[in-house]
């Protein structure tokens, strides 16, 4: 017993050893190809066109670009809201099902998620156009006149985002619901509680961590999203990742740019603490 | 008494081509501790899943005082329940665990509060109401799962093999509270296992399930000495089971040869098909006698090994074509002292004390 200890924790010394040295490619890469253009990015924006925090100024004191602002929360905050509302019931579905049915279904999710982003994005945009899919069949079915906006708009990007986003609600959640034992249900309905009331008091508690931990990292993915808003929504609801590219590529103001950048990583970063702080997955339960 | 306080009816499950419960027919009086006892896949827990409304029955009925609980859904049956797998929400404390039911039914906080701590004190754990259920043992979850059940005065208390998690001694410790408990409340308890001995411990009357049907329902004593089945006979205490022939039965007795050519008469036996030529006689093993020397109407066995197990000696032996039988005597029986392993030996009983089964 005591020589198995030993050497079992000599192993784990040896691995830890070991381990440092197959990191250091990665920690490399990161600190070449993140951290330092992020910092020379911070540099920029503190030092163009002249030393100062003008560029943090004009950003934070602009309606303009303060409307942007608004604008990525909004979309960010809706795309979060629609795809947990749909994802909850498609993920507990995946829980109970059969499992040859959900390896089937999550097979499908998967394979949407490797398809190329562009292609799926402007699939989309041909399906919810004027003379689109989506039109066209309503206006047979008799539900409306006149084509409806979906496409350079709000609810373009938030459908085509959403769509992208569901998967990172989904697959979180399959997890949490899974581990919670149908038997915990049946004893609240014999407690009394009706189908709503189990969901309400059992089951949506129970499931709220896989909910926040989803619904942080579609909220914080959609902050920073860049091809979906620029394709599908129009010119009145720009979102920060837009401007940053409108700065850089189009004004050629590397200063602008870089603080756009910034704010827009420091509110991820804010986030991230908040979710290690509140959502960490070894306290959880 | 004209009507039966809970009464199953006829009760039939099929799920396609397989049948759970083939018909089950049960009454059971107010205050009665009942036991559905059978191996799994006996169709006990089905039953009692459709006493709670998991699942309905094909056919049947189920009465409660005289009413149909069948069109009830299961959140107003007002039927408490403690299941095999620990059940309290993981997410409550065990407070508002045990207030869960209250809440929902909109009792007022102050009778809440009086009447969780006198829920937590029935089960024994009082001053454990805000501790998380994960912080607590199983045999704790169990008890607190049970005073849940209990706090809204149910009925009817189910219970679905609830010890089965539980280590032995921590079993027999919750059988007695669960015991007691039943003697306090006078709660009516359906309880499922398929420990014979928790069966026999706990109830007022078990019914034996087999193969979806009730193959007798009695009182722990009726169905050791008189069991009605084969298989009654094999799960409720020991038994061994030898051939032998039926030579003659009339009014329940039988005669009959056994191999070996001894002839035994007076046998209690089950009516059914007597007419049969051949049965299966149960010896108990602790209502078997050893001698070294011969006796009148004996069976000649030879010893194939001796244990001693404490309080009894556990005796195995052969019979001449081969059958088993397991004997028990008690510590300081004479016929230890004289046989040995290998040795021939004479088994001798009481015709009363075993059982014919056609």
């Amino acid at each position: 017993m005591v020589l198995s200890a030993t050497t079992d924790g000599g192993e784990r010394k040896i691995r830890r050893n070991g381990s440092f040295g197959y990191v250091v490619p990665a920690l490399l890469l990161i600190a070449f190809f993140f951290i330092i253009p992020v910092l020379m990015l911070l540099m920029r924006s503190v030092l163009e066109p002249t030393p100062g925090l003008q560029n943090y100024r004009e950003l934070l004191g602009s309606t303009t670009y303060l409307r942007v602002f608004l604008n990525t929360f909004t979309v960010a905050g809706l795309v979060t809201v629609v795809a947990v509302v749909i994802g909850f019931p498609v993920a507990w579905l995946l829980a109970i099902m059969p499992d040859k049915w959900s390896r089937l279904v999550m097979a499908i999710i998967v394979l949407s998620m490797w398809t190329n982003l562009l292609a799926r994005t402007y699939a989309w945009m041909v399906l919810l156009q004027r003379t689109g899919v989506v039109n066209k069949m309503l206006i047979n079915l008799g539900i409306i006149d006149k084509p409806l906006a979906l496409v350079n708009n709000l609810v373009g990007v938030t459908i085509g985002m959403t769509y992208i986003m569901l998967p990172f609600v989904i697959l979180p959640l399959i997890g949490i619901l899974k581990s919670i034992d149908p038997a915990i249900l049946r004893a609240a309905a014999l407690c009394g509680a009706n189908k709503r009331q189990c969901f309400t008091r059992v089951l949506l508690p129970l499931s709220l961590p896989g909910i926040a931990s989803g619904a942080l990292m579609v909220f914080v993915m959609s902050l920073g999203y860049y091809v979906t808003p620029a394709l599908l929504g129009g010119t009145s609801n720009m979102m920060l990742a837009e401007l940053v590219a409108q700065f850089v590529q189009s004004l050629v103001n590397w200063g602008m740019g870089g603080a756009a950048a910034l704010v827009l990583l420091l509110v991820t970063m804010v986030l991230y603490a908040i979710q290690l702080k509140f959502l960490n997955p070894n306290r959880a339960r | 008494m004209t009507q039966p306080f809970l009464s199953i009816r006829g009760i039939r499950k099929t799920y396609g081509q397989v049948t759970a419960v083939k018909n089950v027919s049960l009454d059971v009086a107010q205050g009665e501790f009942m036991t559905f006892l059978g191996p799994s896949g006996s169709g006990k827990s089905t039953t009692l899943y459709i006493l709670a409304g998991f699942q309905d029955p094909t056919d049947g009925d189920i009465l409660l005082n005289g009413q149909s609980l069948l069109s009830t859904p299961s959140h107003k049956r007002n039927i408490g329940m403690v299941f095999q797998r620990y059940t309290l929400f993981p997410h409550l404390t065990v407070g508002e665990n045990v207030a869960f039911p209250l809440r929902i039914r909109r009792v007022g906080q102050a009778e809440i509060a009086e009447r969780v701590k006198k829920a937590l004190k029935l089960v024994r754990l009082e001053g454990f109401e805000d501790r998380k259920p994960a912080l607590m043992s199983g045999g704790q979850q169990q008890r607190v799962a049970l005073a849940r059940a209990l706090v809204y005065n149910p009925p009817v208390l189910l219970m679905d093999e609830p010890l089965s998690a539980l280590d032995k001694k921590l079993r027999e410790e919750i059988q007695f509270e669960i015991r007691r408990i039943h003697q306090e409340t006078g709660v009516t308890i359906l309880y499922v296992t398929h420990d014979q001995e928790e069966a026999l411990r706990l109830s007022d009357r078990i019914a034996v399930f087999s193969q979806g049907e009730i193959d007798q329902i009695g009182t722990g004593q009726e169905l050791y000495a008189n069991p009605a089945t084969h298989f009654v006979a094999g799960f409720i205490g020991d038994s061994n089971f030898i051939n032998a022939e039926v030579l003659s039965s009339a009014d329940g007795k039988a005669k009959l040869a056994l191999p070996g050519g001894t002839i035994i008469d007076g046998v209690p036996m089950h009516a059914g098909k007597t007419g049969g030529k051949s049965a299966s006689l149960l010896l108990r093993p602790e209502r078997l006698s050893l001698s070294s020397t011969q006796v009148a109407s004996g069976l000649v066995v030879t010893i194939n090994d001796i244990t001693f197990l404490g309080n009894n000696i556990e005796v195995s032996t052969q019979t001449g074509n081969g059958e088993s039988l397991s004997v028990r005597l008690p510590f300081g029986h004479e016929a230890i002292s004289s046989i040995s392993r290998g040795d021939k030996a004479w088994l001798s009983f009481e015709p009363k004390s075993t059982h014919a089964f056609a």
